[in-house]
């Protein structure tokens, strides 16, 4: 199971922090602390132990992509490289939604990354790996936001009440 | 897009954006956060009153748990959102707001219910915000989640698709309990509806496995077993990737229950690697056409231009910049094929999928049908063959992803040794590649497939390799290689792999020399060939990490020299050990063990140049204060021990005539000490000593203090003592044989003197039994030095405990007074002050910041002292209350004086005891230092990186912060200091400062005034000049950190005991169990009492 994913930049500010096991605030914010504390060299593996912050058989991914940092955190039942993989999903997708997607995208817009982001993992598993799937999913959620008026008279399910 | 269109929330970011540092950010979020406050209240307010109007609640403060519990089954959301007040907009603009001031990590605690009441919103941008806003900010349990259940159930139920994926994805995402036993069914129909597009049916299916975890019983087994059989034929990727996780979770739980499953498993691998097989290496997955043909040729020219140029590394960066990570995930040849044929995206694999089918397959424990075990063995065998590692290894993360997944599977299913070896192949041209991700997981599945006995012998093939990853830039790597060579290493190999470790010791960083040089150890102890090939192994690792060794390790060592029957082994052991000796500067267990051996057997070096007695001696004694000055138990008792072994050896008679032919006067000089001990033994242990000292006023007397092993039980009174005249050989000192045991002769003060070794208590058990050599003959060093180590308190030139003029009109201290306190500044009890007539001791309990000191006042005669007189001069800082002393103490009694005392603030100033007797016609005075310093009230700690780095950043600096350079420090090693410092419950925090030459400490002090306070101090020192180094010291208080300063100064620059070189250090006693040894045994004696 994927923990958490957490986006921030190079000076550890969280851009984006989402946990799939409820952590309190001050939990959050320490782990991001700590995590950004454990950030290495380039040309080492992505992967790190942090059975420390999380307990046993937990390590997370990262990835630095221009000025963000992307985390992923997950436990002994997910494939590593799958979960690397699963990242440059999410950052291409991203890439798509803001074309050539930069740290401010994700700053002023982070209510489109959760958006995103609820379309490649859900409740801590791997929902859809093929970024144009997820991209389709976007738009139409897109739409939606912009002329949500328009559907309010096709729910049965809540007129009926 | 609608999002960006809210401009008070990107005023918001702006203006946090625009923050300087994090005061004003949280000025400004705390200003926001009233802001969203009032208006909820106001809104809040009206909504309570509609509430109370409906339901007759009257008490204003019955919200929210009242009116959740109360209403959650009568009332739904939406009637709450008809409430006038907030605009659609204006709400939702706040929730999101929240969301943000909530990631920044400040504690959002209202607004709840509003972010909750979106949920039941009728239009989508509301509702949106409202399930992605709470699915951040409440956890599972939230009272108002309940409140929900039914909005979300009929957002499930009903036929809008966007509403049932926004309903599925909270529920999947904090889906609690209720929710499980609500909503499952519901959520199962979707799954399994046909009508549902795949974009809804994947959500319910990583839905439900939330629920299924919530609660098991949700799914039912009998019926869902064949359902889940069905959804394995579906054929959209998405779909069935989903499910195949809701499968994994399903059978981890019971995988009976579907074991119908498996084939089915099996059936999706076969048609997914079948598929890979047809366009060969071209194959990929996931690749939309539009896209690819419109971008993929730009960036495939640009990453054959760099490749072409060598340098993929810069093409990354650019890549990065362009936040395009296409390459990551593509095979460029399979890009160009896609190209030329128009990209049939159907053809393609979805790699994920195999990876949990593969996943799902091993918490089967095992297949059963050969047809079903024999196709699934063929799948495996084309995707372990399939993927051309070498060439494709370029960052392709999704393949090996299957790959390392397939060889799990292999794992599992225990294949042939045939498979198993292909996979150990692999591996190993995994742990050779460039990229680290995949050296780091070869190596860490290959220590996996140790667990598959059949594979040993193959993995050894790799050996050159994986010891060429101990030296991989990665310290993950470099771990993974340790613990794969730790776990390969046998009989075999043991050798190589041991001495391996050791060359890569010398250059392992900090982090790792620990665990290195116990497995090391370990290995070397396990698989030895030969008994001198594992003592040698000890005595290197001793001498590159003695840090890092154990006493457990080197006790072992001396145990199987000892219990060694070989004379060869144990010789050339001994070799070893002296010829550690010559190196300069040698780790303090280094001495230790090399005492210990050659203590015991360098008789068999005897004729080796450099290795008489009289050379082993002196060069142990010259390496012996590097050990004393750790002030540890053990280097007293390895000195003591090399003593009692020293005279063991001379006792050894007829067996050992070749050293005593060395020696010729050997033999006389024994029988003048038996002589002189049983001369004297008849005295008392009392008479002895003043006896002694009389004597030792005329000549140099040599004593040494030990026990005849053939007596037997120890007769507490018999007194060694031996007159050595000056002209014989004084390096034969330590062959002098002294019958004494001295127990009970003078005051003890501390009750438990051998768990408290302290040297000040020895010199009063030992007081009679002074050993001294004479000063003027040669080597005159080697004597004091025994002394020293035996006997604290004697005079510079080791003139024995009491000084020549003791007889004399004053009355002398025994001891140097400025030594004993020092070394009660580091131990709790101890002799504060001794002279002929009176002994005072201390024995003291520290607690925060209050103290309890006791003092003992002994009187050492047979006449009463009287006048007796204490006065306690206390600084401002101390508040110290002193019971009362009576005036006369009786003779050969003790007496026990209290002390209370409550440190106020912190400061180094020192109380001083004034203290004053009277015996016969002497007036004694005597003002006393009393050891209440800063230390005392020090309580060691340990913090981890996550406690330390946050504090020591927020002091940011003076005066909270101080630094210092200081110089003239006294050289001493780091592990030294790191010795001192936690002597004065400073604890070293090791592995927080990444340049080994730092030394990072924690402490906490506690004063009235501070109350507990976390101090910090980081030395940086210099190794090329021991002499200066620079330290920081931050703490909460400013007073505190510059007295907490000066204090660490002065340990680090003055000498405690100024005049004796032997003894630089105060001898500081850790809190050691007594050896338990039998009391017959004369070395066990000697280690008890020290």
């Amino acid at each position: 199971m994927i923990r958490g994913v957490i986006i921030m930049n190079d000076q550890g500010k969280p851009r984006l922090v989402k946990f799939y096991e409820f952590q309190p605030v001050e939990k959050q914010q320490e782990l991001v602390r700590s995590i950004y504390r454990s950030r290495r060299a380039e040309n080492v593996s992505n992967f790190v132990k942090v059975d420390s912050l999380f307990g046993p058989d937990v390590r997370l991914v990262y990835k630095t992509f221009a000025t963000l940092y992307f985390v992923f955190i997950f436990d002994n039942s997910e494939n590593e490289l799958a979960m690397l993989d699963l990242m440059q999903v999410f950052v291409e997708t991203l890439d798509k939604c803001f074309s050539n997607v930069c740290e401010l995208d994700v700053v002023f817009n982070f209510k489109k990354v959760h958006t995103i982001l609820d379309e490649i993992i859900l409740g801590g598993q791997v929902l859809e790996t093929s970024s144009s799937e997820v991209v389709k999913a976007v738009e139409e959620i897109s739409k939606m936001e912009s002329n949500g008026n328009s559907i309010i008279s096709s729910i049965p399910g809540w007129q009926g009440r | 897009m609608a999002l960006s269109g809210m401009r008070g929330l990107s005023v918001f970011i702006s203006d946090i954006r625009n923050c300087q540092n994090k005061e004003q950010e949280r000025l400004r979020v705390d200003k926001e956060l009233g802001n969203i406050r009032t208006r909820f209240k106001n809104e809040k307010a009206s909504l309570f009153t509609l509430i109370s109007n409906d339901w007759g609640l009257k008490e204003e403060n019955a919200m929210p748990s009242k009116f959740s519990t109360l209403l959650s089954d009568r009332i739904t959301l939406t009637s709450l959102v008809h409430v006038k007040g907030l605009s659609p907009y204006e709400k939702k603009k706040y929730v999101w707001k929240m969301l943000y001031i909530y990631m920044l990590g400040y504690d959002v605690d209202f607004g709840h219910m509003e972010a909750v009441s979106l949920i039941s919103a009728p239009k989508y941008p509301e509702k949106q915000v409202g399930y992605i806003v709470t699915s951040c900010l409440l956890n599972e349990n939230h009272d108002f989640l309940r409140l929900a259940i039914n909005t979300v159930r009929n957002d499930i139920i009903g036929r809008n698709e966007t509403f049932q994926c926004l309903a599925l994805t909270l529920v999947g995402n904090i889906g609690g309990r209720e929710f499980a036993e609500s909503l499952a069914p519901d959520v199962q129909k979707l799954l399994i509806s046909s009508s549902c597009r795949p974009l809804v049916r994947k959500k319910a299916a990583l839905c439900l496995l939330r629920l299924f975890r919530k609660n098991p019983d949700v799914v039912n087994v009998d019926g869902w077993s064949d359902r889940m059989a069905q959804l394995l034929d579906e054929r959209d990727m998405g779909v069935l990737t989903s499910s195949m996780s809701l499968l994994v979770a399903l059978v981890s739980n019971n995988h009976e229950a579907y074991w119908s499953c498996l084939p089915k498993c099996v059936k999706i691998l076969e048609r997914l690697a079948r598929n890979q097989d047809v366009p060969q290496e071209y194959t990929y997955y996931g690749i939309p056409s539009p896209w690819l043909q419109g971008k993929a040729e730009i960036y495939l020219r640009n990453f054959d231009f760099w490749h072409e140029l060598g340098d993929t590394d810069s093409w990354c960066s650019r890549e990065q910049r362009e936040g395009v990570g296409l390459i990551n995930r593509l095979n460029i040849k399979s890009l160009w094929w896609l190209l030329d044929h128009g990209c049939d995206i159907d053809a393609l694999i979805n790699l994920t999928l195999q990876v949990k089918t593969m996943r799902a397959l091993q918490y089967f424990p095992t297949v059963e049908d050969p047809n079903t075990r024999r196709s699934l063995f063929e799948v495996l065998q084309r995707i372990l063959m399939g993927t051309d590692v070498v060439k494709n290894v370029n960052k392709n993360n999704a393949s090996h992803a299957v790959l390392f997944e397939a060889l799990a599977l292999v794992m599992h299913l225990d294949a042939e040794k045939e498979m198993m070896s292909q996979c150990v192949a692999l591996l190993g041209k995994f742990i050779a590649v460039r990229e680290p991700n995949i050296r780091y997981l070869g190596l860490e599945n290959m220590t996996r497939m140790l667990m598959v006995t059949d594979v040993h012998d193959i993995i050894k093939r790799h050996q050159a390799q994986i010891i060429t990853s101990l030296k991989d830039p990665d310290i993950s790597i470099r771990r993974r290689a340790l613990d794969l060579l730790y776990g390969m290493c046998d009989v075999s190999n043991a050798k190589d792999i041991v001495e391996e470790l050791l060359q890569y010791l010398s250059s392992a960083d900090f982090a790792m020399r620990e665990e290195l040089s116990l497995k090391a150890a370990i290995l070397a102890e396990k698989f030895a060939p030969d008994l001198s090939w594992y003592v040698d192994v000890i005595l290197q690792l001793i001498d590159k990490a003695g840090d890092f060794v154990s006493d457990d390790i080197w006790f072992r060592v001396v145990q199987f020299v000892t219990n060694n029957e070989d004379l060869q082994v144990t010789e050339a052991a001994s070799l070893k050990a002296r010829e550690y000796l010559d190196k300069p500067a040698i780790h303090e267990t280094m001495v230790k063990v090399s005492a210990y051996i050659l203590g015991e057997y360098s008789h068999l070096l005897a004729r080796r140049p450099g290795c008489s007695p009289k050379e082993i001696f002196n060069i142990i004694h010259e390496k012996l204060p590097t050990v004393s000055s750790y002030r540890s138990k053990s280097g007293r008792y390895s000195a003591t021990t090399r003593a009692v072994e020293y005279h063991a050896l001379s006792m050894k008679g007829a067996a050992l005539m070749d050293i005593l032919a060395e020696m010729p006067k050997f033999p006389e000089r024994q029988s003048s000490l038996i002589k002189k001990a049983e001369d004297s033994e008849a005295d008392t242990a009392e008479q002895s000593a003043i006896k002694l000292r009389a004597q030792q006023q005329t000549s140099n007397a040599l004593v040494l203090t030990d026990q005849r092993p053939a007596n037997g039980t120890p007769p507490v009174s018999q007194l060694g003592l031996v007159k050595v005249p000056n002209m014989s050989n004084a390096d034969q000192s330590t062959a002098e044989q002294g019958l004494t045991h001295a127990n009970g002769a003078l005051t003890v003060v501390d009750p438990q003197p051998p768990s408290t070794p302290s040297p000040d208590l020895l010199g009063d058990l030992l007081g009679p039994l002074a050993i001294e050599g004479p000063s003027g003959t040669a080597p005159p060093q080697s004597e004091p030095r025994v002394a020293s180590g035996l006997e604290v308190g004697a005079n510079e030139d080791a003139l024995a405990i009491a000084p020549v003029e003791e007889q004399a009109n004053t009355i002398q201290p025994i001891g140097d007074i400025a030594e004993r306190f020092h070394a009660l500044c580091l131990k709790d009890s101890g002799v504060l002050y001794e002279d002929p007539y009176i002994q005072i001791g201390i024995k003291a309990e520290w607690r925060a910041h209050h103290g309890r000191v006791v003092l003992f006042l002994g009187n050492k005669n047979i006449a009463p002292l009287g006048s007796v007189q204490a006065l306690m001069l206390a600084p401002s800082h101390l508040k110290m209350e002193l019971s009362l002393v009576p005036e006369t103490i009786p003779p050969r009694a003790q007496v026990q004086c209290p002390l209370e005392v409550i440190n106020l603030q912190p400061s180094r100033d020192l109380p001083v005891l004034d203290f004053s007797y009277k015996f016969g016609t002497h007036m004694v005075n005597v003002k006393l230092r009393l050891p209440a310093v800063l230390n005392k009230f020090l309580q060691p700690i340990m913090v981890s990186p996550e406690e330390f780095f946050p504090q020591w950043r927020s002091l940011s600096g003076p005066p909270l912060k101080l630094q210092e350079v200081v110089r003239g420090v006294r050289p001493m090693l780091l592990a030294e200091m790191a010795n001192l410092f936690n002597s004065l419950r400073l604890i070293v925090c090791p592995g927080l400062d990444p340049n080994a030459n730092n030394l990072v400490a924690s402490t906490t002090f506690y004063s009235e005034s501070t109350r507990a306070m976390l101090c910090l101090i980081r030395i940086e020192t210099d190794p090329a000049d021991r002499t200066q180094l620079r330290m920081t010291i931050a703490s909460g208080d400013p007073a505190l950190t510059f007295e907490l300063k000066e204090f660490i100064k002065e340990q680090l620059v003055s000498i405690p005991v100024p005049s004796r070189p032997p003894a630089p250090m105060p001898p500081q006693a850790r809190p050691t169990s007594p050896p338990s040894a039998a009391l017959s045994d004369p070395g066990a004696i000697l280690a008890g009492l020290l």
